[in-house]
């Protein structure tokens, strides 16, 4: 594995200082590699997002344990804005658009934290990239469809040069074609311009593809990583999270008992 | 004819300084929303100081106000800084009982220090009436309209085409989302009180020189209410224009209903405004996708 950018060493989050969100989590991502940290809901994928991105206070959130570093630098309690000017960018949960403003505007706070003289060379490299948001620039953005409010997220994100771009369920909500496009938009940046990203996704099998290694989070805990190859082939990773039985044929949703075995990886 | 011409000029006029007060109210609840019930406290306090600034300096009008600017900035950040940024992140209702704390806590600081009796404001400016086609008008109110004239026009290119101002609305929309730009939010928050205390600075500045400068000088923030409302409280531009339609509002129903409907006036158009558009005429719907 080629040197982490990002790393977190058991990160443990509080939420109000006494609900316990996420507990001693370790993880690495490497540099030019897309990593997935995947999980059901609830398990704490975003918390670990916001806690990396610096976010975590508006909800009363803490790290109150472990540390966070981004390229070589601790950055466990920045501040957004330094972090995000560090070239660690999130593309939030459900897109977040801002809805009242138009897209150029949109993508021009994404390029809030760089150089005024910067936005219009980083806005052609964008609408290059999506031309559908070239098409759409002059309109509310929140009147957009949910694929095109996603390219505007990702290339918001983009908008603000990011070294590692983190995803937090991109494919949520969106047809099946519209999440091959921007996925493969994803693999093309990280193929040609070797962008770091960390995938979290509920769609394992999606993500599993894309990604070189992943993490399985549950309760707020890590339960296995591994390279994606191996996780696939991870009985345990097959029967909850890809959906095949223990023979490797696609179970019947009626013959899903999950109670009837017990995940080896919790015993 | 004359009469109502009369009316409708001093209406334009009293409505110019609603206005400004008003787009004071918008910025701050478009940035951090907030309703600032300090905002009339913020214009008494600014303009007493521009009124110690003109009886020393024997400054005139349009100078007497960029001076006056960047003063009221100060104490706007100042004020935000040391009352509100403390509440960051407690229920908004409390933000706003501490703006009506702020709010007397300024209007004694005033009295205390300047005094509860009237001054006559010096502006320097020829009583000499100006008639506009058929209209008479004083000096000041034309200066009044231009100033509201041009900080409308000021905020509208300020709001569309700067960084700074897009941020600003940005803010508003999505506070969470324009964190993860790195948009430093309690930085907009500071510069939303700064704002809203130079234009009310400029109101105070201006109503007191149309009137006189006294105690009671505080009620035109409440006054100004109604505008606010009208323009929806989120529509800077909106405020303004509110502020026209409901200085007209006000002296219109004074000079053919009745004397004491000066006062209700606007709120009855408070009223009707939050029965027919909620969310004002120009403020924001809540985009909504099916």
């Amino acid at each position: 594995m080629s040197a982490s950018i990002l790393s977190l060493t058991n990160v443990q989050i509080f939420y109000d200082r006494v609900i316990e969100a996420v507990r001693d989590i370790s993880l690495d991502v490497a540099e030019g590699k897309i990593v997935a940290l995947l999980g059901a809901n609830g398990a704490g994928k975003s918390t670990v997002l916001k806690a990396i991105s610096g976010t975590l206070g508006r909800e009363d959130g803490e790290v109150v344990n472990g540390s966070i570093s981004f390229g070589g630098e601790t950055i466990t309690h920045r501040r957004a804005a330094d972090i995000v000017g560090r070239g660690l960018v999130q593309v939030p949960e459900g897109r977040r658009l801002f809805p009242t403003l138009t897209v150029v505007e949109n993508l021009v706070m994404g390029g809030y934290s760089q150089a005024a003289s910067q936005t219009r060379a980083d806005l052609d490299r964008v609408y290059a990239l999506f031309p559908r948001v070239y098409e759409r620039r002059d309109q509310i953005a929140g009147y957009l469809s949910g694929g095109e409010q996603q390219m505007v997220a990702v290339g918001r994100a983009l908008m603000a040069h990011p070294k590692l771009l983190m995803l937090d369920e991109p494919s949520l909500g969106l047809a099946p074609q519209i999440i091959d496009d921007i996925f493969d938009t994803i693999i093309a940046l990280n193929r040609d311009t070797g962008l770091t990203v960390l995938l979290v996704e509920q769609n394992a099998q999606l993500a599993l593809n894309v990604a070189a290694y992943g993490y399985i989070m549950e309760n707020g805990r890590i339960v296995l990583d591994g390279p994606s190859e191996r996780l696939k082939s991870n009985a345990d990773v097959q029967e909850f999270y890809l959906g095949f039985g223990q023979s490797g044929t696609r179970k019947s949703m009626r013959d899903v008992k999950h109670y009837k075995r017990r995940k080896r990886w919790l015993s | 004819m004359e009469y109502f011409l009369f009316l409708v000029s001093s209406g334009l006029v009293v409505g110019a300084t609603y206005g400004l007060v008003g787009m004071g109210f918008a910025i701050i609840y478009k940035a951090t929303g907030i309703v600032n019930f300090a905002q009339g406290e913020l214009l008494m306090l600014t303009a007493y100081i521009a009124f110690s600034l003109a009886s020393s300096l024997s400054l005139s009008l349009v100078p007497l106000m960029i001076v006056t600017i960047p003063i009221a900035m100060v104490i706007g950040i100042v004020l935000e800084r040391v009352f509100i940024r403390p509440m960051l992140g407690e229920p908004l209702f409390s933000i706003v009982m501490v703006t009506i704390g702020l709010a007397v806590i300024l209007r004694g600081v005033t009295i205390m220090i300047w005094g509860p009796d009237p001054h006559e404001f010096p502006t320097g400016l020829s009583t000499q009436v100006v008639l506009i086609g058929p209209v008479p008008f004083y000096q000041v109110q034309l200066y009044g309209l231009a100033t509201l004239a041009a900080v409308t026009l000021a905020a509208w290119a300020f709001f569309r085409f700067t960084r700074l101002g897009i941020a600003m609305r940005a803010v508003a929309a999505n506070e969470g989302a324009a964190m993860l730009m790195g948009i430093e939010v309690s930085r907009i928050h500071m510069i939303a009180w700064a704002l809203a205390a130079a234009v009310a600075a400029l109101a105070g500045i201006l109503f007191a020189s149309m009137f006189k400068l006294g105690p009671t000088i505080w009620f035109e923030g409440l006054r100004s209410f109604p505008a606010v409302i009208l323009g929806g409280l989120d529509s800077v531009l909106g405020a303004a224009l509110g502020g026209l339609v409901v200085g007209l509002i006000e002296n219109l129903a004074q000079g053919y209903i009745g004397q004491g409907l000066r006062e209700i006036a606007g709120f009855v158009v408070i009223v009707v405004i939050l029965m027919l558009r909620p969310y004002g005429l120009f403020g924001a719907r809540e985009i909504e996708r099916v």
